[in-house]
């Protein structure tokens, strides 16, 4: 190193007091930058605070909440907070009542725990399905006081949904919106394929009649590829969502009320699944499998029935509501429609694509067969303000109130009585098909059947067994009977043992569990 | 032994620090595991208190056919997907670890996928699946098989498409052996490339050995994770075609939340507890034959 020299060290003594001025001035820029950022990210917080995501409305003052959890989603919830509005605005306005509404997923389940918890909504938007088993554990309560003091009664509603909303004798439910399972067709397939249908010697403008008059519908329009690889299907049970329910056309059922048994091994319903599996022995398990797997979902463009790739399926009354917002083409072939609803009812079905009809039995003499669901309130045990829950539920259920509901969701009426102008100016032109299919003698609810999410997951699997040819339909039914009959039988034994530990009866085996009561 | 009075209360300031975890612990960890094992010898239907009905649950799982074919799967896919998951992520680990140019790209990308979640990565594998859209028999079309599978809605395809999917969340088990990989220390292969050693007797007689402790730890973590498989199959499959992937974690939620058995439900996570510690215990008893530490 060399020695230092006084040139050296003012060059020196230059370079640090460079330095040091740049150290100034970047400590300077870091000091300011601080104070920058910070104030860069309280700006943000305000910003987020002031037009980010906020919860609900605020409640008004001096006003009691009840909240009220429901499955829907998108287009329905937003029918439904519609609603919502209009009972905190006119009736809770005068009653001190506000309705805050929640689309919770897996509103079963979530129901249940929070049920369990001790701290459920005071409303809950169940499905038929679940009412056996929430009511028979006592987790539901009896709405029967609070709908005669509203003058909800048996006439109030059509027969099949009143006796579905019951459990044991008790009114654990009611309505919120209906459904009924009828024949949904596309009509410009049926047209496009008039000449091969006429040959065949059906009506290419009528619905089949007849389930064997289906079954030809669907080998007429069924359409092939190359490699024999199915491109359109007539008709598939597999892709219903209520091939579950299929031995109700066959005149079948699946549960003896009277004995506690189980039927699945009666002949109406064999023949039911025979009929299932008839169409896989026709396409083929490869060829039937690949094209339903390749089906996109419900909610969507490419639903198959849109897409065309489904001639005919059982569906409910919503479809209107759906295609009307993933396919409107559909649902205005002639006409806008705002000028559609105007219209006469006979000219208005003139304007879609497609039509409903009732689903066609298997049974001569057997019509307007269906099964006939909902979707329903109820009120959870320990609910807060029930009696102020139930003035929202026997809102909805005002006719003026249910029919406006019903028709944003293009859906039937629960009710007894219709108004003309709900029949005709439904946005589903179709509606009176699914009011009459409720109203007739052959619309079935499900069997109240405490273990009923079993019931399905067993009946599921059979559909699957024989559709795959894994299995022939006695035996996957004779299979399942066993296991289910068990499963029923092992929970009457331990209600009897609950019974006896709580001292309800003098022993073990010896009472009559509460599903078990005479009716 | 005499405690003094500041060693007490050093003691009590210690525990006053721990108790969040200490209170945490207690209430979110040791008390449901505790209750779960009661439960598990209790019908208990979530809506109606507990009663004790003694070992009537685990006598009902013997003879449960649907345990016995959610047990069934879950090893059946466990005996699939660890191995070949196992062998693709070290394989993977080996590639990435050599010099190539673009390497951090290449470690990225296998990466990546880890990082989405399950459900997003289900969504996309039920595209992929798509018998008729998707993009796995697009290709297995254009090579020129004529009927590709219907993968998920086939019972003898829907398993190993889930264990395909499973591949593609490989990359946190590639990260733990490229760390392990290059910890291995270089003097040992120069060592074998003057015994003149190739590149299989390197990575034979070199690399294994050496990151055995990371393969050891990869196995005990993958025996956990694929015993517990639960989300892609419940938003692939739910669990079908005719409970081909119902999965052991399947059944014991729908048990729980579907069926209200709570008890059967506790009784089978008790059992599937054993079930794990007993596949642990036996990778950690088979780990004294083939896991080498260094210095030992």
């Amino acid at each position: 190193m060399g020695k230092p020299t006084l040139a050296g060290d003012f060059q020196s003594v230059i370079i640090i007091g460079v330095k040091s001025r740049k150290c100034t001035m970047i400590q300077n820029i870091f000091k300011y930058a601080r104070y920058v950022f910070m104030i860069l990210l309280a700006l943000s917080v305000l910003a987020v605070l002031a037009f980010g995501p906020h919860g609900g409305a605020a409640v008004p003052p001096h006003r009691v909440v009840i909240e009220y959890w429901e499955k829907w989603t998108g287009n329905e919830a937003r029918q439904m907070r519609k609603i919502v509005h209009s009972f905190n605005q006119t009736v809770g306005r005068r009653r001190g009542i506000y309705v805050r509404y929640l689309s919770t997923s897996n509103i079963d389940q979530k129901t249940l725990i929070a049920t369990a918890a001790g701290v459920p909504p005071s409303i809950a938007g169940l499905w038929d399905m679940d009412l056996a088993a929430f009511a028979s554990l006592g987790a539901l309560t009896p709405l029967g006081r609070y709908a005669r003091e509203y003058g909800i009664t048996a006439k109030t509603y059509q027969p099949v949904y009143w006796r579905a909303c019951h459990y044991h004798g008790h009114l654990y439910a009611l309505v919120s919106t209906p459904m009924a399972v009828a024949l949904l067709y596309n009509q410009q397939i049926f047209e496009q394929n008039a000449k091969k249908l006429r040959a065949a010697g059906l009506n290419p403008r009528q619905p089949p009649k007849t389930l064997a008059q289906l079954n030809r519908y669907a080998r007429v329009l069924t359409k092939f590829g190359p490699h024999g690889r199915l491109i359109r299907a007539g008709y598939l049970p597999i892709t219903s969502w209520y091939v579950d329910e299929t031995y109700l056309w066959f005149g079948g059922r699946i549960w003896n009320r009277r004995t506690r048994r189980f039927t699945l091994t009666s002949p109406p319903v064999i023949q039911a699944y025979r009929w299932i599996q008839s169409y896989s022995r026709w396409l083929g398990v490869r060829a039937m499998m690949g094209f339903y797997s390749g089906l996109s979902n419900f909610d969507s463009p490419q639903n198959p029935f849109l897409t065309g790739q489904l001639v005919m399926e059982q569906q409910g009354p919503w479809m209107a509501n759906y295609i009307e917002y993933l396919k409107p083409g559909m649902s205005t072939l002639r006409l806008p429609k705002k000028l559609e609803l105007k219209m006469p009812l006979r000219k208005r079905v003139k304007n879609y694509a497609w039509a409903f009809a009732p689903f066609p039995s298997a049974v001569p003499g057997l019509k307007n067969v269906t099964y006939a669901g909902f979707d329903c309130f109820v009120i959870p045990r320990g609910a807060p303000h029930p009696r102020k829950a139930f003035a929202f539920i026997a809102y909805v259920n005002r006719q003026k109130v249910m029919e406006r509901l019903c028709m944003m969701q293009g859906k039937n009426s629960p009710l007894a009585r219709v108004s003309r102008n709900f029949l005709d100016h439904s946005k589903n032109p179709y509606v009176n098909v699914f009011e009459k299919l409720a109203g007739g003698p052959n619309a079935h609810g499900l069997p109240r059947i405490p273990i009923m999410p079993r019931v399905y997951a067993e009946l599921n699997i059979v559909a699957q067994r024989v559709a795959l040819q894994e299995a022939a339909p006695r035996q996957a039914l004779a299979r399942a009977q066993k296991r289910l009959q068990r499963q029923y039988d092992r929970y009457e034994t331990i209600q009897r043992l609950r019974r006896a530990e709580e001292g309800k009866c003098p022993g073990a085996g010896k009472c009559t569990p509460p599903d078990l009561a005479p009716r | 032994m005499v405690h003094t009075k500041i060693e007490t209360r050093n003691f009590l300031k210690g525990m006053a620090f721990l108790s969040p975890w200490l209170i945490g612990l207690a209430t979110f960890l040791a008390i449901p595991i505790g209750l779960s094992l009661y439960l598990s010898f209790c019908n208990y239907p979530l809506l109606q208190p507990p009663i004790f009905i003694g070992l009537r649950n685990y006598s009902h799982m013997i003879h449960d056919p649907v345990f016995w074919t959610a047990l069934g799967n879950t090893l059946a896919y466990a005996a699939m997907a660890l191995p070949v998951g196992m062998i693709i992520a070290l394989g993977a680990a080996l590639l990435l670890n050599s010099k190539v140019r673009g390497l951090s790209l290449y470690r990225t990308l296998v990466f990546l996928p880890s990082l989405l979640p399950a459900v997003a990565s289900a969504m996309v594998w039920l595209w992929l699946f798509n018998a008729k859209l998707g993009l796995l028999n697009f290709v297995l079309r254009k090579v020129g098989v004529a009927h590709p599978p219907a993968w998920l809605s086939s019972p003898r395809w829907a398993m190993p498409a889930l264990v395909l999917m499973s591949f593609w969340g490989i990359g946190n088990t590639v990260v733990i052996y490229l760390a392990g990989l290059q910890n291995v220390p270089r003097e040992l292969y120069e060592a074998a490339d003057i015994d003149g050693a190739d590149g299989w007797r390197k990575i034979r007689h070199v690399t294994l050995p050496c990151i055995s402790p990371v393969i050891f730890f990869n196995l005990v973590m993958a025996i956990i994770g694929t015993l517990q498989n639960f989300t892609a199959p419940y938003i692939m499959t739910g669990g079908g075609p005719v409970r081909a992937t119902y999965f052991y974690t399947m059944y014991l939620y729908d048990s729980a939340f579907k069926y209200l058995r709570m008890g059967y439900a506790s009784a089978m996570a008790w059992v599937q507890f054993l079930l794990i510690l007993a596949l642990t215990g036996l990778a950690f008893w088979s780990a004294r034959h083939w896991v080498h530490y260094q210095g030992r």
